[in-house]
């Protein structure tokens, strides 16, 4: 055994005859693939991804174009969905909608992701004043009212779609750092951490390549969480006007427009609301879903 | 030149009930090679003296308020940097914990784990560090070894895992191994197996041992030199074999007569009255007087200062010291 391995390269050592141990994540996979709801959601929120993804391509019209003749009709062939006041396919605008929904979701929650977890891992390890400054720091920006700091980005920068992933980001990694921070003191009194200590590794090692890990369960189960909260916010902002702009549509432009006309026609509102919602479901199914897989504790099983 | 000289440390917690002083003015030396066994009950500050020294102690709310501990003549464990500090710990220092189910990163596999001071040390490559690895594992009695060392610590049974890091321990060859009551949590087969590990690993690797226990069994059977401590301070000291035959302070006499095997069979087995006292309280004279039932009027007093009464053999006991008793 130790001859073969010592006459291989590093990165091809492979144990042929080793059981290769089962990992705890793969242990939570089995957990999850038994939930069918969650299992369901996922297949939901990938095709609606991809199709998302692939509107240009795939939506029979472009989201500006307008059919005069045809405005505001009811779904009919080469409307599936029918078409809103100035003409535009109903069907279209709800796939490039959902570029935007789910972009602004996963974006958002990736910045929240990123900034949250670094903050608020290095809040909970180091402590003591760092710690103290850091937090008060969140409680402050958590004080801020949301909708009229959005107003304020949106008066001295211009209604820019990038603006709003730096509004929502901005106001969705307070919590991700607050739950991050936590666990992270809770993790620091670990033996397995101490040890790690001993062994003299450095600070940024333990923080990133042992503790993260660990804490990644409830990271990943948050993460899901956040992005329908964020696609929501994305929505409220459209529909008070201070997110997307006409002609780019999104969920939540359209929820807006079906509701200025819901009495004459009804199909503007249902079919974004019913999409916005489903997608919503799905989402928090999903994070349901995970942490029952992750916390073995927690779920009832 | 000793290896390891420990001078007045003393290491308090500043909690909301007060400073608690848990290492209190604790000074030992441990030569290159030698075995030194620190016994005491729980919260006697055996751990923390180790802590202190690995720079483990959380800080606040610990504070070392003074001491130094200067590691093979040059460095001081207690005021050098952290980069100093890493340098030294994991790879000429290492420490072994007393629970093995706690003190395995869960979610990394066993290897990986295994090889890491190596490889953060800079001590040889990754490709090499596996292959040593896999020797650790063999060498510490891992049954297949090779198979097993891409599991995860869960796979492992506690003993399984207790050996894992001794393997990690002793993989930089460190010249110092603290362990901190290795077998505690281990069952009692595996504790003898675990012992003759580190005795065997000594041997080769002519490293000194601390070995911090509540049992007096073992430092009998493995330590050189033993220091026994009590409320935070060392009462006695002393070349094992005359702390057991030649006793010079009442709490090392009470814990041996605590020993069940050391008592004839069917008489009740003795036991310490009273409870260790609150180390948050000033405790003026001997912490063990109002438990001890030598002490006088003068226990009470201070100064109570760990004196040498023979030739490496150090106590606390004013009365032993003033030669009103022997024990």
């Amino acid at each position: 055994m130790q001859d073969t391995l010592a006459n291989q390269a590093p990165n091809d050592i492979q144990f042929s005859e080793a059981e290769v141990g089962t990992s705890l994540w793969r242990d939570a996979w089995h957990r999850l693939q038994k939930n069918k709801m969650a299992v369901a959601s996922a297949v939901i929120i990938a095709a609606l991804s991809l199709v998302s993804a692939f509107a240009p391509w795939i939506a029979p019209y472009s989201y500006e174009e307008q059919n005069l003749e045809l405005r505001a009709v009811s779904p009919r062939p080469g409307h599936w969905l029918g078409t809103d006041a100035l003409g535009r396919d109903q069907l279209t605008r709800l796939l490039y909608g959902g570029r935007v929904s789910l972009m602004v979701g996963i974006v958002a929650t990736g910045v929240a992701l990123l900034i949250g977890v670094t903050y608020g891992a290095v809040s909970g390890f180091f402590g003591g004043k760092t710690d103290i400054v850091m937090m008060r720091t969140v409680d402050i920006i958590y004080a801020l009212p949301f909708t009229i700091f959005v107003i304020l980005l949106m008066v001295f920068f211009g209604r820019d779609i990038r603006l709003l992933f730096v509004a929502i980001g901005a106001v969705e990694w307070l919590t991700m750092a607050r739950i991050v921070r936590g666990q992270v003191q809770s993790l620091k009194k670990q033996e397995f951490i101490e040890a790690a200590r001993a062994l003299g590794l450095p600070r940024w090692r333990i923080i990133f390549l042992h503790m993260i890990p660990n804490i990644l369960g409830p990271i990943i189960v948050y993460a899901t969480l956040t992005v329908p909260s964020v696609m929501l916010l994305e929505a409220f902002l459209s529909f008070l006007g201070l997110g997307v702009q006409p002609p780019m549509s999104s969920w939540g432009l359209m929820i807006k427009d079906g509701a200025d006309r819901m009495e004459e026609c009804p199909w503007l509102l249902v079919a974004p609301g019913v999409t916005l919602a489903a997608t919503l479901f799905c989402l928090n199914f999903l994070g349901d879903g995970l942490r029952d897989a992750l916390d073995v504790r927690a779920s009832k099983d | 030149m000793p290896l390891l000289t420990v001078n007045n440390l003393r290491t308090y917690f500043h909690t909301r009930n007060g400073v608690v002083r848990a290492a209190d003015d604790v000074s030992f030396e441990i030569e290159q090679g030698e075995t030194l066994g620190i016994v005491g009950e729980s919260g006697s500050g055996k751990s923390v003296t180790c802590y202190s020294l690995m720079g483990l102690v959380p800080q606040p709310p610990g504070k070392i308020e003074s001491g130094s501990a200067i590691f093979d003549g040059k460095t001081d464990l207690l005021k050098c940097s952290m980069n100093e500090l890493n340098h030294i710990r994991g790879k000429r220092i290492a420490m072994v914990f007393q629970d093995p189910m706690t003190s395995l990163n869960p979610y990394m596999r066993i290897e990986d784990q295994l090889i890491e001071p190596l490889l953060i040390h800079g001590i040889c490559g990754r490709a090499e560090a596996v292959k040593r690895g896999l020797h650790a594992l063999e060498e510490v009695g891992v049954p297949d070894a090779a198979k097993r060392i891409r599991s995860y610590p869960h796979e492992f049974s506690g003993g399984m895992r207790q050996r894992v890091m001794i393997a990690m321990a002793l993989i930089t060859k460190p010249e110092l191994l603290i362990a901190d009551e290795p077998t505690t949590a281990v069952d009692v087969t595996v504790q003898a197996q675990i012992l003759e590990l580190i005795k065997k690993m000594q041997n080769e690797l002519g490293m000194a041992v601390i070995w911090v226990t509540h049992d007096l069994g073992v430092v009998a059977g493995f330590c050189r030199r033993t220091l026994v401590m009590y409320a935070g301070r060392i009462v006695e000291s002393a070349p094992t074999e005359q702390l057991f035959h030649r006793t010079k302070h009442p709490y090392t006499r009470a814990l041996q007569q605590s020993i069940p095997a050391l008592q004839p069979k069917g008489t009740e087995l003795y036991t310490i009255p009273g409870a260790p006292p609150d180390l948050s309280k000033r405790i003026d004279g001997c912490a063990f007087a109002p438990r001890c039932e030598f002490a006088r009027e003068k226990c009470g007093k201070p100064p109570i200062e760990l004196k040498t009464v023979e030739p490496g053999h150090a106590t606390a006991c004013v009365r032993v010291q003033s030669n009103e008793i022997s024990l």
